[in-house]
């Protein structure tokens, strides 16, 4: 029993030292008011990627006084304003550090903004590009159709080639010698049509055109004959084109009688001349001729 | 004897009365003006703009300082003093980089609107 009493009292002992010396380890370093706050947001800046780095003096400059603020001090007034000048130098690293930051990124800003002004006169110099390839395109196109009224022309030329005909400001006059006819007839030769059928072939391949066909006779003869029989012939070639399917309102058939001579009647060589049927196809039409398919 | 005793003590004692007139704290004049000098540049780059609280604060500070240098608080007056120094310098550097962030902003809008210029240019024409 008094043992034990003995070993409760030297476990009592113990127990109150310990205590004590717990106490005293709890209170001794006690940190100021709000300085523990102040290094929280020094350590939030410190360990802020962006910030961390771009303003290292006011940064150095706010740890130091956090430091400071840290200190343990009897007076409440100068650990306060400790607290309070710590505080704003935290703040102001902070703020400094975001400007830096805004001035670097202006570096990208601009490129940025020269990218977008370079794409910009990329584009308008594409879309003038495109134009100008549209342009050409067109010409390529009105080369095309001049191309196309060229070979036009000359295949026209090539007919009228074929067809002997010379061009006149009446249009093109296509002369039919005599040889189509007998003497004092109107029926047409047979196996005389040649020259004939290379019309039909003309006038189905530009059907915009129309032909005017004349009949002349020599001064052989009297005025109502050779009327009446140039009226003849002329209709007579009419009858034929009709007939090969050229559109009867496209032909007209007029006797001309012994006017317009083309050589002097007093020759045999001169009247021959004077016997003909001429052709006249109209001028080119003012509208782009369309060959017919 | 006794006559010693009263100068050595006498002596000690005028000198601790001496010391004490002589720490009487002076006006912080140094950490007055540079406080001050920190609010002038604060106003100077547009904090009454774009950190007006924290400029507020400072002058607040200051006006303290200066009434606690009338009471003759040099302690207090000191520490004022520098609180208003801090705190300007914090306006300072907040306007700056409110003024920064505003350039940015500005240039990010600008590109943007030339891209959309662009777009509406392109796509009208295409």
């Amino acid at each position: 029993m008094k043992t034990s009493n003995y070993t409760g009292f030297c476990l009592s002992v113990v127990a109150i030292t310990a205590g004590a010396v717990l106490a005293s380890c709890a209170t001794t370093p006690k940190q100021p008011l709000g300085s523990a706050e102040v290094r929280a947001k020094l350590t939030a800046l410190q360990s802020d990627a962006t910030l961390a780095t771009r303003a290292p003096v006011a940064t150095k400059d706010a740890e130091l006084a956090v430091q400071t603020a840290e200190t343990p001090q009897p007076d409440l007034a100068l650990a306060a304003h400790r607290v309070y000048v710590a505080d704003h130098k935290v703040d102001t690293a902070r703020a400094l550090a975001q400007t830096k930051f805004a001035e670097e990124q202006r570096t990208a800003l601009n490129e940025q903004s020269e990218k977008a002004r370079l794409d910009s006169r990329t584009r308008e110099v594409d879309l003038a590009k495109s134009d100008a390839m549209t342009a050409r395109g067109d010409a390529q196109t009105a080369l095309l159709a001049a191309d196309a009224s060229r070979q036009q022309a000359i295949e026209l030329q090539r007919q009228l080639e074929i067809l002997q005909a010379r061009p006149t400001d009446r249009g093109l006059v296509l002369t039919l010698g005599d040889t189509l006819f007998a003497t004092g007839n109107a029926e047409l030769k047979s196996g005389a049509t040649a020259n004939l059928d290379r019309i039909t072939a003309f006038m189905t391949e530009y059907p915009q055109r129309t032909a005017a066909i004349e009949g002349f006779t020599d001064s052989m003869g009297s005025d109502e004959f050779n009327q009446g029989l140039s009226q003849r012939r002329a209709d007579s070639v009419k009858r034929y084109l009709v007939g090969q399917g050229v559109g009867t309102a496209r032909l007209s058939a007029t006797g001309r009688g012994e006017e317009s001579p083309v050589a002097d009647n007093a020759s045999v060589a001169g009247r021959q001349q004077n016997r003909r049927v001429e052709v006249v196809i109209s001028p080119m039409p003012l509208a782009p001729e369309s060959k017919q398919q | 004897m006794i006559s010693f005793l009263k100068k050595t003590i006498a002596v000690p004692a005028v000198l601790v009365f001496a010391a004490a007139c002589a720490s009487a704290p002076p006006i912080p004049s140094a950490n007055l003006q540079a406080a001050q000098l920190s609010i002038s540049n604060a106003e100077r780059v547009g904090a009454a703009t774009h950190a007006s609280a924290e400029l507020a604060e400072a002058r607040d500070k200051m006006s303290a300082a200066n009434h606690a240098v009338d009471e003759k608080k040099m302690v207090a007056a000191q520490q004022l003093a520098d609180e208003a120094r801090a705190g300007a310098e914090l306006a300072a550097a907040r306007s700056d980089a409110v003024k920064a962030d505003l350039v940015n902003q500005d240039m990010k809008r600008s590109t943007a609107t030339l891209i959309e210029e662009m777009q509406r240019k392109t796509g009208d024409s295409r």
